[in-house]
């Protein structure tokens, strides 16, 4: 299984990006739409930030160019999420309902790898460098004061929640299995998703236990802006590989469970 | 050209099936409204048995027509053999192993062809598809080209691979389907309905890939389809479904003696029509020609007396077509308690 082969996933998702990038590069036009798309998004976010900063300096102990770092993570973490997790999770739930997931669970290869990666749109690699241009620029604002250990932990902690968000994507989709439509679980997560463009410390407790734990958008998105920030402790990057873990096993556990449900083998 | 290959041990059958039983539960309830919110708080559930306690054996190399009307367990049974449906009960060992472990080892001997499904990439020509079946398979990039480029000679693929499978006709795009199927050169095949919808030049093009792929490679054929010519063309033995239960397991030849016990005699006579009511049950007149049914045990002896009593410009015997003995093995299952 995918435990023996750690980099079998990535030979994958690689080819399925192949095969993705000869889909996306016949319609040019969606290039074009997706820069529009992301320049609008960048437009608007900027506007916000310089709209807060016209009134005050700081924003619960963050500074403009780090909550623009804050900002870029954001746009990255949602380019890494429409380019990869989204289009195969909406992808396994029409799967599920069609019964088509036939032809994945035929196949000699670890199945949840299979629908993790076979779906890539391209062109959200717009979002993902927007992103990473954003983060460049606003690290610059800080003064370069980032070393290689912060950088490091930054992509240390952006992996981990990647994980994260990931796999709390896949349980939402393996539901599907019982429930046949899932398909508003979308719109509700981009919404969610939006609040994330705050670091989840400025938010009152009970929404940053939410924003955590429930909708991990403050492992996906606050914990490495805090890591390029100078602001990431050991004990929160500790807690986040411990709950990307953690995550990641009972994800495990219950896409097994799932497939069990599919194939009547718990019936 | 390639070798062929060794398959399946010849002791060993290639697909082995004891007392193998699937029950689907599912939800029943009345029409209505009432009934609709009272199933919220207590859903009742009817067990269905969609295979009921089948049983058999196929060797390595046998190519097998399963029949059954709809919703006769076919296709739950394929499934169940290829490891997408976990059995309630029962048995089945295909290649040695045991099919809902859906081990890599099994999964790569195997192939499941579904006749109003696809898996290839829909804007992309075949050939791209293929590049990522070969990788998915981890197929040796030489030998996967010598068999793609054999496969596209044999089915007259060389202009179609090239083009995205959404500008292909339905026939054509079953064609590429089914070579991304048999890349991976598998012992087993799975085909439920592969030729449903396609017209009748396409079905026989590809009854003659399947036959040539199963020559070749001494692979093992399970086979569904509705259309009698495709079983007749391909099987030698068929399994005959209904309502979960086998009610035939033979040679097809065997089938008819089986479940039909009448021939027709057709007679041309040299002087024009008569009735020959005598003779047996008349069951059309035409053009000078009068069919009769008469009991398979009586043929020959009917045919003799026609030939000696009357002048008969022609005559013949023949066993009625497939698809009436088919209804017939259906109508005595439903009999059946």
């Amino acid at each position: 299984m995918a435990g023996r082969e750690p980099l079998r996933p990535f030979v994958l998702a690689a080819r399925f990006f192949r095969i993705g990038a000869l889909n996306e590069l016949q319609y040019r036009a969606n290039f074009a739409i997706q820069v529009f798309q992301s320049a609008i998004a960048l437009g608007t976010g900027l506007a916000v930030l310089a709209l807060v900063f016209s009134q005050t300096t700081a924003l619960n102990g963050w500074s403009e160019p780090e909550l623009l770092v804050v900002m870029g993570v954001h746009i990255l973490m949602g380019g890494l999420i429409g380019m990869v997790i989204q289009p195969n999770m909406v992808r396994l739930m029409e799967d599920i309902r069609r019964g088509s997931l036939d032809f994945v669970l035929t196949k000699p290869d670890d199945a949840q790898v299979l629908v993790s990666v076979r779906d890539i749109q391209v062109w959200q690699a717009v979002d993902g460098l927007t992103g990473a241009i954003v983060i460049v620029f606003a690290v610059a604002q800080l003064g370069g004061a980032v070393g290689l250990g912060q950088a490091l932990l930054f992509g240390l902690a952006f992996v981990l929640g990647g994980l994260t968000i990931y796999c709390f994507w896949l349980i939402l989709t393996v539901g599907a299995f019982w429930v046949v439509r899932i398909d508003q679980i979308v719109e509700l997560f981009e919404g969610v998703y939006q609040s994330g463009r705050w670091p989840v410390t400025i938010y009152p407790g009970w929404l940053q236990v939410s924003l955590t734990f429930l909708v991990p958008i403050a492992f996906a998105v606050t914990v490495p802006a805090q890591a390029l920030t100078g602001r990431l402790t050991l004990g929160t990057l500790a807690l986040a590989a411990g709950f990307a873990i953690g995550l990641m096993a009972f994800t495990r556990w219950w896409w097994r469970f799932g497939l069990r449900r599919y194939s009547g083998a718990s019936a | 050209m390639i070798s062929p290959q060794t398959s399946a041990t010849s002791s060993e059958p290639a697909i082995r099936v004891a007392g193998l039983r699937k029950t689907f539960n599912v939800p029943v309830r009345e029409p209505g409204l009432r009934a609709a919110v009272r199933s919220l708080v207590h859903r009742e559930t009817r067990e269905v048995r969609a295979v009921d306690d089948i049983g058999f054996e196929i060797g390595a190399g046998e190519v097998v027509g399963f029949l059954g009307p709809n919703g006769a367990g076919k296709t739950t049974t394929l499934k169940m053999l290829s490891g997408l449906l976990y059995p309630t009960s029962g048995q089945a060992f295909v290649l040695g192993h045991v099919p809902s472990k859906r081990e890599a080892a099994f999964l790569r001997r195997i192939t499941m062809v579904m006749g109003n499904r696809n898996q290839l990439q829909w804007d992309l020509p075949a050939l791209d598809s293929y590049e990522l079946i070969r990788a998915i398979y981890r197929l040796e990039p030489a030998a996967f080209r010598t068999t793609r480029d054999d496969f596209i000679e044999l089915l007259d693929l060389a202009d179609l691979v090239h083009k995205p499978v959404r500008n292909l006709s339905l026939g054509e795009r079953m064609k590429v389907e089914i070579v991304g199927a048999l890349l991976h050169r598998p012992q087993i095949l799975f085909l439920d309905e592969p030729t449903i919808g396609l017209d009748v030049t396409m079905q026989k093009r590809i009854r003659s890939f399947i036959a040539e792929y199963n020559q070749r490679y001494g692979a093992t054929v399970l086979l569904t389809s509705h259309y009698m010519a495709d079983v007749q063309a391909l099987c030698r033995r068929v399994v005959v479904i209904h309502h979960g239960k086998i009610l035939y397991d033979g040679e097809l030849a065997q089938l008819g003696a089986r479940f039909n016990a009448t021939k027709t005699i057709g007679v041309t006579l040299v002087d024009g029509e008569a009735d020959l009511s005598a003779y047996g049950e008349v069951i059309s007149v035409e053009d000078g020609r009068v069919t009769l049914r008469v009991s398979r045990a009586a043929a020959p002896e009917v045919a003799a007396r026609l030939l000696r009593d009357l002048a008969v410009a022609d005559l013949t015997i023949e066993d009625p077509p497939i698809e009436d003995v088919i209804e017939r093995v259906f109508a005595s299952g439903s009999e059946a308690p």
